[in-house]
């Protein structure tokens, strides 16, 4: 079966941590995804747990600045809970990741978890990801 | 709020609208709204990467190219981990 080409990009926690971090390939590809017209998307559940967990909350406002924060509707919360409880994981954040790649045909930044694959495969989704 | 302006748009291009529009399922001035909204968050997008370049030095040509390539590679499909290109 031939790849299906993904419509962008979704960013995870561990997109903003990278940001923060001043990881330069992070924002080499967060620039080149602005400059071929692609806004990439983030869950506000993963901007929450940004927030929470980030000392350098200007960094992922300079990263906001050029991304699409996806409000955490009913629906999607409801698909990302049972997900969640299928991965028996309490990591909504990481869930809701994966539910808007599926759901949008995105590829996935985030950091690497097992959390992340276990999802991807309970859905059926051929996951692509670049691990920062 | 909404906000009516009279805009001109070249026939091609209003005829295309148009068309999406209609494949969308939305109005042709919610699609356009909608396109001006995106163009207006890439261009806020690429502020702020101008305000991080401006904190911590330009991305060189060469890591541009390496961003670019990462996200073709990610764009593409094909499915598993993309490893990093490069760091400083």
């Amino acid at each position: 079966m031939s790849p299906v080409r993904r419509e962008g990009l979704v960013y995870g926690v561990g997109a903003l941590h990278a940001a923060a971090r001043g990881d330069r390939m992070m924002w080499a590809l967060h620039r080149a995804a602005l400059s071929n017209g692609i806004v990439p998307v983030i869950p506000a559940v993963a901007v929450a747990e940004g927030y929470r967990t980030e000392a350098r909350g200007d960094r992922i406002a300079e990263l906001l600045d050029g991304t699409e924060v996806e409000p955490f509707s009913s629906e999607a919360a409801r698909r990302s809970g049972e997900l969640a409880a299928r991965c028996d994981t309490t990591e909504l954040a990481v869930i809701a990741v994966i539910e808007l790649a599926d759901r949008r045909n995105c590829a996935v930044v985030a950091q690497r978890q097992a959390v992340l694959r276990n999802a991807a495969a309970l859905l059926g989704h051929e996951l692509v990801l670049y691990a920062v | 709020m909404v906000t009516k302006r009279s805009v001109s748009l070249v026939d091609e291009v209003a005829t295309a609208v148009e068309e999406a529009a209609k494949q969308d399922g939305v109005s042709f001035s919610a699609w356009l709204s909608s396109a001006a909204e995106k163009q207006l968050r890439v261009r806020q997008g690429l502020r702020g990467v101008a305000a991080w370049e401006g904190e911590t030095g330009s991305l060189s040509a060469e890591e541009v190219a390496a961003g670019e390539a990462l996200l073709a590679r990610l764009r593409s499909g094909v499915s598993g981990v993309a490893s990093r290109v490069r760091r400083r």
